[in-house]
């Protein structure tokens, strides 16, 4: 009760960010560019409610048909969901530790006069759920704004249109998940830094991927192919409710593998980029992946499912399209165009939340890295060197995240995509578009994240 | 009883200075008292200087001005380098950074190295940010390092370091690229007595004075340690922004015995 009392009581005096204080802050661009620090969170679970309200809306059209090509409708949004909870619960966890970082002088101040390390927890999470409830709120608007615009995507032959309005009680509710979620990963995002009386830091972790982690991950590979082998046997066995849980099994062993060998791929190949790194910029860019490769696969994990299945995606859009043109019904017809217009939606609302979440980490390490920003600048270090520097560690992770998924199913799919080059290219073609456009998207969040740097360069009392 | 009143620093040699600096004011644009008023500071190859003074004196900004790494309101600064004099109120944020990192080198209370990268390519950057070639830039920043007793330790990271250990880094970083003048700021506040003393040897070793070999280099410290200040050849006290006493240090000794050994080695060449 005590640290939730004294928290409450210490709140109001927080509510203003430091970096908005001051008598600079009244005019000039550096104190626009600290603004806009301190409302990079709000701004961001404003997205995370946008996306998922947008996201849920969608699929309750789909979980609304009940005929007979309503299961599989249903099935395919599952999986559509399963697809962007990922990269929507990665950029929550973002907005959070974006947030964390935020407060850090005033912790340690805090820390310094003696706050128990209850009563910043409490802190902490009250004020992430102060700046997810203003988020949310920001969010629930631009989802009304948004709702018409989706609406106009097509299934089963029809716009979706006025089925994108939820009943209204949906909005707060999901809000509420969101708020939930910015509190939760606060909590997880605190327990990544050291708040001292000294200042806050990033706990320093072993930065080598354990041997079990990566027997671990091809024993969940291995099991999940084996599984994948013989699924229909598990539709003999259960049916095909048996089957969809058994197939849901194999994905997420799937992504529990990536995610346990990610780290040690991004390490290997930062290692063989180091080696090689001839300039400035690629060798910070390389030791910074080095530094932490868990790190740098937080920031890009998200895309390997998307790429992945985006390779998958454009066999099944060429096929598809094939597959229309002969002598099916029109439900079946419309089926299977919807897929492709539902594997094309899933693949740009994937790039959108993985490009928010690469903005938010960057611009949360970005704060972090203010003091030896700072004292870069004052040994002569050009700007673009510091901010290349940054992105090329980002961009780097993200091809060989990117690249390698892709490349694994180009290598399972290779005979059906060879074809479907052949047959149906505007399909691969619009498969590339989503990818390029994803990756000037990752980029221009970067952009967005680096311009923070010269803020940070043009008031530097602030951070030494 | 009194002190005995200090000797203050003798007048300028008429050789041209390293660093001069005339009418050096300065006011932040959040201020509205003013951080320096008026100060003419000269430099001379192979100098050691202290600048000293109370919290908010104008120690800090004073350093900040004379090294470019801020723009002065007022006054100017004239740096002597091989290439010629440069004005430094005359250039730009870009140029100035290229003056930083071509001729000055700095050594900071915490070292603020990059801790992502290894003590051996910490030193390097400063080569390899000037163009040279990332195998030269090790294998200088490798001397270097054995130079100030790091030898074997050139692969740790920031985080295996001692304080000391980094404080020798950021010496070496700073020494590296050739630089004649090294501005240091509280480079022993983060210290022990023992290494700061060390570290201070470091620092004041790498002061040389002007011969025929070598074109010499000075250290400017910024330091709230009167027994820091006391081993430079001159303190220099600010107090309110303004230059209120220039005396003749401890230091001058050892400048004096150095450039004597210089102009020895000088006549033997």
């Amino acid at each position: 009760m005590s640290a939730v009392g004294t928290a409450l009581r210490l709140a109001p005096l927080f509510r203003q960010s430091p970096l908005r204080r001051g008598p600079a802050d009244t005019a000039g661009s550096a104190a626009g560019r600290d603004g806009a620090a301190a409302a990079l969170p709000v701004v961001s679970f404003a997205v995370v409610t946008t996306l998922a309200l947008l996201v849920v809306a969608g699929a309750r059209v789909f979980f609304s048909w009940d005929d007979e090509l309503g299961l599989t409708y249903r099935m395919l949004a599952k999986i559509a969901l399963a697809l962007l909870l990922v990269p929507l619960g990665s950029v929550g966890a973002s907005a959070a530790r974006t947030a964390a970082r935020r407060r850090d002088d005033r912790l340690a101040s805090l820390r310094l006069l003696g706050a128990t390390s209850g009563t910043l927890t409490v802190l902490t999470v009250l004020e992430a759920a102060a700046m997810a409830v203003v988020g949310a709120l920001a969010g629930s608007v631009l989802y009304l704004a948004l709702a018409p615009v989706v609406g106009l995507l097509h299934f089963r032959g029809a716009a979706l249109g006025a089925q994108m309005w939820m009943p209204w009680w949906w909005i707060p509710l999901i809000a509420a998940a969101v708020v939930l979620l910015g509190a939760v990963s606060a909590l997880a995002g605190l327990r990544a830094v050291a708040v001292t009386p000294l200042g806050v830091r990033t706990r320093q972790r072993p930065a080598r991927t354990h041997w079990a982690r990566i027997a671990a991950a091809v024993g969940l590979a291995a099991g999940a192919v084996v599984v994948l082998q013989i699924l229909p046997a598990f539709a003999e066995l259960g049916g095909v409710l048996v089957m969809i849980a058994v197939l849901g099994a194999a994905f997420g062993a799937g992504l529990l593998a990536l995610d346990l060998i990610g780290p040690w791929v991004l390490r290997v190949a930062a290692g063989i980029k180091h080696r090689r790194a001839r300039d400035v910029t690629r060798l910070i860019a390389a030791r910074t992946i080095l530094d932490d490769p868990k790190a740098a696969w937080r920031q890009v994990g998200g895309l390997a499912v998307t790429s992945f299945v985006g390779v998958f995606a454009a066999g099944g859009l060429a096929f598809s399209r094939l597959a229309a043109s002969d002598d099916l019904d029109s439900a079946e017809q419309y089926l299977l165009q919807d897929i492709a217009t539902g594997v094309l939606v899933t693949l740009a609302g994937s790039f959108v939340m993985v490009a928010c979440s690469i903005g938010l980490n960057q611009a949360a390490a970005t704060l972090d890295r203010a003091e030896v920003l700072v004292s870069m600048d004052r040994l002569g270090m050009p700007r673009r060197t510091m901010t290349d520097a940054a992105r090329t560690a980002v961009m780097s992770a993200l091809w060989v995240v990117s690249g390698g998924s892709a490349l694994c199913a180009v290598l399972l799919l290779a005979p059906l995509l060879g074809i479907a080059l052949f047959v149906q290219p505007l399909a691969i073609v619009t498969v590339a578009a989503v990818f390029a456009a994803g990756f000037l998207l990752v980029r221009g969040a970067l952009l967005l994240a680096s311009r923070l740097v010269p803020g940070i360069l043009a008031r530097p009392e602030r951070v030494l | 009883m009194t002190a005995p009143a200090r000797p203050t620093a003798p007048a300028r040699p008429t050789a041209p200075a390293l660093l001069t600096a005339q009418g050096l004011s300065h006011t932040y644009p959040d201020s509205s008292t003013p951080a320096l008023r008026g100060v003419d500071l000269r430099i001379d190859v192979g100098e050691s200087v202290a600048i000293m003074g109370a919290s908010g004196s104008g120690k800090s900004t004073l350093l900040h001005a004379l090294a470019g790494i801020i723009a002065p309101s007022a006054g100017s600064i004239v740096l002597n380098t091989p290439a010629g004099p440069i004005r430094m109120e005359e250039l730009n944020e870009n140029q100035r950074a290229s003056v930083r990192r071509r001729d000055l080198g700095f050594v900071f209370q915490q070292g603020l190295l990059l801790h992502e990268l290894s003590a051996l390519e910490n030193v390097a950057v400063a080569l390899m940010l000037g163009g040279t070639p990332r195998p030269e830039a090790e294998l200088a920043a490798a001397q270097w390092l054995a130079r100030l007793g790091l030898a074997g330790l050139e692969q740790r990271r920031l985080g295996e370091l001692s304080g000391g250990q980094a404080q020798r880094v950021a010496i070496a970083r700073a020494q590296v690229t050739g630089a004649r003048l090294i501005f240091a700021d509280e480079p022993t506040g983060a210290l022990d007595s023992t290494t700061s003393a060390e570290v201070l040897d470091l620092l004041l070793d790498s002061v040389e004075p002007s011969d025929a070999r070598s074109g010499g280099r000075s250290l400017v410290v910024v330091t709230h340690d009167r027994a820091v200040a006391e081993r430079c050849a001159r303190l220099v006290t600010l107090s309110d922004g303004r230059i209120v006493s220039d005396e003749v240090g401890r230091g001058a000794d050892r400048t004096a015995d150095a450039a004597a050994g210089a102009q020895t080695a000088g006549e033997r060449a």
